[in-house]
C-alpha cells in the first residue's frame, strides 16, 4: 500500500489531482446543493447558483452602496471609476487601513519583546503583567474599550492591539531567550554595546522566526478586526457581511468571503517570499 | 450472518420512526411579546396542546437573527418575528409565510434616544447608532418623516451596532449623540443621565407588530399534521395570555415565570409590559388584523423594505411581493403572494373550537 508508505511520492498528475481533489468536490456538494434547494424554490437564496453569484460579483463590484447618494454622474462612468466607487472596493479600502494600523502596531511590540528578553530590568518589570494580560479575552471587555477609547476607528485598532500584541511580546521574548548566551557574551568580548548587542547580534537572528510568527497571527488578527467591524461600523468588509446576514444576500456574502480569503492569502504569500528574500539563510518559513 | 444483521439493523432504524409523531419546532428569541414562548413550554402547557392534537412541538430559543435564518432554511416550521422581518426575510428568500398569531404591538418599547437635547432637526451631519435594516431604521425613518426631515435622511450617518453591545457601546462613548434600539436597552440607556427619548413606537402605534409565523407549505402538509401544529399552537399561546392577563393574586407568579425567561425580574417585565400593547384575547388580535388601517401600515412597511431593497435584489416593483389579507383582498401581483394574514386560528381560539 503506497499511500500508507511515508518513503512513496504520488506522481506528478496523481498529485495535481489529488491536491485538487477536495476543492472539486466541494464546489460540486455546492452547487449540487444550489440545484437541488432551487428546485424546490426557484427564489431560493441560502445556497445562491452561479447565476445569482455571479450578478452578486457584479453588483458588489461595480454598484455603490444602495443608501449612499448615487453620483450625478453615474451613467457615464468608465468601468474603473465605477468600481473604485463600488461597495466592494470601498470596504476593501476601509478594512485595509485598519489592518495595517494594526500590523504596523506589532513591530512595536517585537521590539519590547526583544528588550524584556535582553534587558532584565525590561523582563521583570513587563513580564508578569504581560503573562496576564496575554490570558485577557479582549471582547470580553468590549464596554471598558468603549470607554476608553470610543466606538470609532481607535476601538477597532484597539481590539486588534489588545487581542494579538501579547502573543507577539511573548514570541519575540522567548525567541530572544533561546539565543545562545555565548554569543551574546562573545558579542561584549569583541567590544560591542549593549545596544550593538540587542540589535546587531540577537534582533538580527530572531528577525525571520519574528517575521514568521506575525505572519502565522494574521488570522487572530483579521479575526479581532472583524469582530469590531461587526460590533459597530459604517464601513469595511465586515460591516457589509453583518448588514447583508440580515436579509440572507448570500450571494453577495459568499464572494465577500472568498475574496478576504484571497487577500489574506496573498498577505500571507507576500510575507513569506518577502521572508525568503531577506533571509536566504533561514529555513523554516 | 451478513444477512441476519442487516435485517436486524434495518428493523432497528425503522421501528422508532414508524411509531413517531409528526414533529415541529416553534424557534422564539428574548422581547417581552415573545418570552411567553418560554414559559409555554416550561409549565407544560405546549405538550399539554400538542399530545391534544397527537404532534411534538419542540420549543427552541434562538439570538433573533440566527431565527430568521433558521425560518428560512427551513429548519424549523414556525417562527416568532415582527411583520417587518415576516415580510422581508422570507419574501426574499421566496419562502411563502402565514402569520397565524398577532401576539402585540410595540408600544413605545423602540424609541430613539438622544443626548445633549439633540432633536430630529439637528440629527443630519450627526452619527446614529442603530442595528441596520431592522425596526429600529423603519423607527428612524418615520420619526425623521413625521417631524417634516424626510429629505434629510440620508444625511444621518448610520452606525451599524450589534445589539448585543449597543447599549454599553452608547453610554460609554458620550461623543456620539443619539441612539436608536428596543427595550430592555432603552430602559439601560434611559438611566443615564441626560438622555431624552425624542420618538418612540407609541406614536405610530400598530406599525410593529410582533407575529407568529408558520411556512405555508407546512400548514398545507396534506396528512393535516401542519394545521394540527398551528391550532395546537394557538391554544397554547392563548392560554398562556389569559393567565397573564388574568386579575388575581396567581398572575404575578405566571409573569415572574416568563420574566425568566431573558433573566429579568418581575419588576423590569411589568415595565416592557407597560410600552407593549398586547393582544390578550384572540377577538382583540382579530380586530386589529381585519381593520382597514392595517393594510396601510403594511404598505408603510413594505415601501421601507422595498427602498433599503430588503425585499430581495431583482425585484423590481413593489407589486412582486404580494401580501394576503384576512379579507382575501391581496396587495400586490396575486401569483406571488409572500406573507399571509390568516385569522382562521385566532377565531377558532376566540370562539373555544380549538
Amino acid at each position: 500500500m503506497s499511500v500508507l508508505s511515508i518513503s512513496v511520492r504520488p506522481s506528478r498528475i496523481t498529485g495535481w489531482v489529488l491536491s485538487w481533489f477536495l476543492f472539486a468536490a466541494g464546489i460540486s456538494l455546492y452547487f449540487y446543493t444550489a440545484q437541488r434547494r432551487h428546485k424546490e424554490n426557484p427564489d431560493d437564496r441560502v445556497v445562491p447558483t452561479l447565476a445569482q453569484l455571479g450578478a452578486g460579483i457584479y453588483q458588489a463590484a461595480m454598484n455603490p452602496d444602495a443608501d449612499e447618494e448615487p453620483a450625478a454622474d453615474a451613467a457615464s462612468q468608465s468601468a474603473l471609476d465605477r468600481f473604485r466607487n463600488g461597495m466592494l472596493w470601498k470596504d476593501t479600502v476601509a478594512s485595509a487601513r485598519r489592518f495595517i494600523y494594526g500590523l504596523a502596531l506589532l513591530f512595536p511590540a517585537v521590539l519590547l519583546g526583544l528588550h524584556m528578553g535582553l534587558f532584565p530590568y525590561f523582563g521583570t518589570f513587563f513580564l508578569r503583567f504581560i503573562l496576564f494580560f496575554d490570558k485577557i479575552i479582549a471582547l470580553s471587555v468590549l464596554p471598558i474599550l468603549f470607554i476608553a477609547f470610543g466606538i470609532d476607528e481607535l476601538s477597532k485598532v484597539m481590539l486588534i492591539v489588545i487581542g494579538v500584541t501579547p502573543t507577539i511580546i511573548l514570541d519575540t521574548f522567548n525567541l530572544t531567550r533561546s539565543v545562545p548566551p555565548e554569543q551574546i557574551v562573545k558579542g561584549f568580548t569583541l567590544g560591542a554595546r549593549d545596544f550593538d548587542v540587542a540589535y546587531r547580534v540577537v534582533l538580527k537572528q530572531i528577525w525571520p522566526r519574528v517575521l514568521n510568527s506575525i505572519r502565522l497571527n494574521l488570522k487572530p488578527l483579521m479575526l479581532f478586526l472583524f469582530a469590531g467591524e461587526m460590533i459597530a461600523s459604517t464601513d469595511g468588509l465586515a460591516y457589509r457581511i453583518a448588514l447583508l446576514r440580515r436579509h440572507m444576500g448570500m450571494n453577495i456574502i459568499i464572494p465577500y468571503v472568498l475574496w478576504v480569503a484571497l487577500l489574506l492569502f496573498l498577505v500571507d504569500l507576500t510575507m513569506r517570499l518577502l521572508n525568503k528574500r531577506l533571509h536566504p539563510w533561514f529555513r523554516e518559513a | 450472518m451478513r444477512l441476519r444483521s442487516a435485517l436486524l439493523f434495518s428493523l432497528l432504524v425503522t421501528l422508532p420512526l414508524g411509531a413517531q409523531k409528526p414533529a415541529f419546532t416553534v424557534g422564539w428569541s428574548v422581547y417581552v411579546g415573545w418570552n411567553p414562548y418560554y414559559y409555554m413550554a416550561k409549565s407544560g402547557i405546549m405538550k399539554k396542546w400538542a399530545d391534544k392534537y397527537g404532534i411534538t412541538i419542540k420549543v427552541q430559543r434562538f439570538d433573533y437573527a440566527p431565527s430568521l435564518e433558521a425560518f428560512v432554511a427551513k429548519n424549523i416550521e414556525a417562527c416568532a418575528m415582527t411583520n417587518m422581518e415576516a415580510l422581508d426575510m422570507p419574501a426574499a428568500a421566496g419562502i411563502d409565510t402565514t402569520a397565524i398569531i398577532v401576539g402585540d404591538y410595540s408600544n413605545g418599547n423602540d424609541a430613539v434616544l438622544t443626548r445633549n437635547g439633540v432633536t430630529f432637526k439637528n440629527l443630519p451631519g450627526k452619527k446614529l447608532l442603530l442595528v441596520e435594516k431592522t425596526v429600529s431604521q423603519y423607527l428612524f425613518e418615520r420619526g425623521m418623516a413625521m417631524n417634516g426631515m424626510e429629505s434629510q435622511i440620508k444625511r444621518v450617518q448610520l452606525v451599524n451596532t450589534s445589539d448585543s453591545d449597543i447599549a454599553a457601546a452608547f453610554i460609554a462613548d458620550t461623543s456620539h449623540e443619539a441612539v436608536v434600539t428596543w427595550k430592555p436597552l432603552v430602559s439601560q440607556i434611559l438611566k443615564t443621565p441626560g438622555v431624552t427619548n425624542i420618538f418612540n413606537s407609541s406614536q405610530i402605534p400598530g406599525e410593529i407588530l410582533d407575529l407568529t409565523v408558520v411556512r405555508t407549505d407546512v400548514l398545507n402538509r396534506p396528512d393535516g399534521s401542519g394545521q394540527k401544529f398551528a391550532k395546537a399552537l394557538a391554544g397554547a399561546w392563548y392560554e398562556t395570555m389569559q393567565l397573564m392577563s388574568a386579575k388575581g393574586s396567581g398572575t404575578d407568579k405566571v409573569l415572574a415565570a416568563i420574566a425568566e425567561g431573558s433573566q429579568d425580574s418581575l419588576q423590569s417585565y411589568k415595565e416592557q409590559l407597560s410600552t407593549t400593547h398586547m393582544l390578550f384575547t384572540p377577538q382583540a388580535a382579530l380586530q386589529l388584523v381585519t381593520s382597514p388601517e392595517m393594510k396601510q401600515k403594511m404598505t408603510l412597511v413594505k415601501t421601507f423594505c422595498f427602498n433599503h431593497g430588503l425585499l430581495g435584489e431583482g425585484t423590481k416593483s413593489m407589486d412582486e411581493v404580494a401580501i394576503r389579507y384576512p379579507d382575501g383582498a391581496v396587495e400586490g401581483k396575486p401569483d406571488r403572494i409572500r406573507l399571509r394574514f390568516e385569522k382562521a386560528y385566532m377565531q377558532a381560539a376566540g370562539e373555544g373550537k380549538l
